[in-house]
């Protein structure tokens, strides 16, 4: 249906690292040779407030406009602003949820959902902010589109110099998600 | 040389413009123009090159005006406002024939008439050109600067809040290359008594030997050059699936990708629909419009707006088939032209309704 175009739709609170995920996906799709477009919104770029945004990966040039009406799978770091994005998942997609703060129902015969609890990982890893890192070495195994070292190679090339610090922690997130993800 | 990169469309514009050669640009901050004064102002100075961050957009075209005239390749934009406070100087900079790329990112497509027709005085036109995504964008943006040398002209690069926000995977030429040589035509700095003076000016020549400031020959050479650029220029269009289709739509820019992809799903869902995207607003592809509609029953024209490009649809077809305008204003709190309206059901909506 969609070109051989994979679409990924994010969302979650600002602070989660919603955004970051999305780059550090899209970084390492893009690193691997593939074909990335990246859309995001967020309300303010304040903590608290919503944050989306949209991947969409493909071997070929991309016909998908920034903005799309359905998915071919979800990353649900928070129940709060999701209500928008629940029917545009695609039957048979792949979601993945944040189980650590996720409190909605998902319809789980629908479309294959892999609970991760990827707050909770984080915090034993030394840093919840580390979520959203849990979380995208999760996506990249579950949905084949991006290896860990592509991950990696995504992470260090959108950490902001002022943040090298935690390229190290967030490799290791990286790799948990990964594993977790077997 | 080429780097393939994960790029902010703002980004990839400014890079294509350094690398086409642009050494001066200057602007005021607007949404989603800043993202682009922004790159410009940590670009160029790796080449030499300056950027001005000015008090308004009537003294940034001033100062874009003034530095196209040594020859050296520059470049300005805004977003519709600020474009209408720099339409004087577009008309007068226009027929003072001197190269200057303008970025207009507009809000929404309310601005089609403001970029193809102009709002400055007097009988100009430039050149227009609409990219729809970041690859094409980079592209039109190397080529926006090569017909302004060409053709000694104003080209205007028409984007948009998606053009400007989206990231995209594309090569991006390097920057640094050597400088372009400066033409011939360009001032030097020579004044009045040296022998070498020059003079660039809408009202045409002054040096002895030429023509002097004879109004209606500086004009009629304007339109001639005019003449010359509408026929010389090639336009530039996208057509898919227009050779069996019962209903071609025509849309461009952005939104003109949206369009693009709703024709797509609704091939696959076997309707026999087609698109036509005008790349090269002005001069505007009309034959190759007539062309793509020739077996079509109808043309519909989806534009955000309430119909402005239906108009140039419309004299490119000359009555050949019905065109009906199936678009319509934004209404985006945010006035940016994002979103809600944008999207591929409604607009896919749109479309059947007018295949009924």
């Amino acid at each position: 249906m969609s070109y051989g175009e994979r679409e990924l739709m994010l969302t979650g609170i600002g602070g989660q690292g919603v955004q970051l995920a999305a780059q550090v996906i899209a970084q390492g799709a893009t690193a691997e040779g593939k074909e990335v477009l990246v859309f995001g919104s967020y309300g303010g770029m304040m903590r608290g407030g919503n944050s989306d945004s949209t991947v969409v990966i493909s071997d070929q040039p991309i016909e998908a406009p920034p903005v799309l009406s359905t998915t071919w799978s979800a990353i649900l770091m928070h129940h709060q602003f999701w209500a928008p994005l629940k029917e545009r998942i695609r039957d048979n997609g792949l979601v993945l949820v944040n189980t650590s703060v996720f409190e909605d129902e998902l319809v789980a015969d629908r479309y294959q959902v892999v609970e991760v609890p990827a707050t909770d990982v984080a915090t034993d890893l030394g840093n919840p902010l580390l979520a959203a890192m849990v979380m995208s070495g999760v996506y990249g195994r579950k949905s084949g589109l991006v290896s860990l070292a592509g991950l990696a190679e995504g992470m260090r090339r959108s950490v902001p110099p002022y943040r090298s610090q935690l390229i190290e922690a967030n490799e290791a997130a990286l790799a948990a998600g990964w594993e977790m993800a077997a | 040389m080429t780097d393939r990169v994960l790029i902010e469309g703002s980004e990839a514009m400014a890079r294509a413009a350094v690398a086409a050669g642009c050494r001066f640009f200057t602007g005021y901050p607007m949404t989603p123009f800043t993202e682009l004064l922004e790159h410009m102002a940590s670009l160029l100075p790796e080449v030499d090159g300056v950027c001005m961050n000015a008090e308004s957009e009537l003294e940034a075209v001033g100062m874009a005006w003034g530095a196209a005239t040594t020859g050296h390749l520059a470049a300005t934009g805004s977003t519709g406002q600020g474009l209408s406070l720099m339409q004087e100087s577009l008309s007068e900079i226009t027929n003072a024939r001197l190269p200057l790329v303008v970025f207009n990112m507009a809000r929404g497509q309310g601005d089609y008439f403001q970029a193809t027709r102009g709002g400055g005085h007097g009988d100009y036109r430039h050149i227009v050109l609409a990219p729809m995504d970041i690859p094409e964008a980079v592209e039109l943006t190397r080529l926006a600067f090569e017909l302004a040398s060409q053709w000694r002209t104003p080209v205007m690069v028409l984007g948009d809040y998606y053009l400007a926000h989206t990231y995209q995977a594309v090569s991006v030429p390097s920057i640094g290359g050597a400088d372009p040589e400066l033409p011939d035509w360009a001032l030097n700095g020579s004044s009045g008594g040296s022998g070498a003076a020059k003079i660039i000016s809408p009202l045409g020549g002054g040096v002895e030997g030429e023509e002097g400031f004879d109004l209606g020959a500086h004009y009629a050479a304007c339109a001639a050059h005019i003449q010359e650029m509408s026929a010389g220029v090639d336009p530039l269009v996208d057509i898919g699936f227009c050779e069996d289709a019962e209903l071609v739509v025509a849309a461009y820019g952005s939104v003109g990708k949206f369009v693009r992809y709703a024709c797509l799903r609704l091939r696959d869902d076997g309707h026999r629909v087609g698109y036509v995207r005008p790349i090269t607003l002005w001069p505007f592809p009309s034959e190759a419009v007539r062309d793509a509609i020739a077996g079509a029953a109808k043309v519909a024209v989806y534009e955000q707006n309430m119909g402005q490009m239906v108009e140039d649809v419309r004299l490119a077809t000359l009555g050949a088939v019905p065109v009906e305008f199936i678009g319509g204003p934004s209404w985006d709190h945010s006035g940016f032209g994002i979103g809600p309206d944008i999207n591929v059901p409604d607009i896919s909506e749109c479309i059947l309704r007018a295949m009924q």
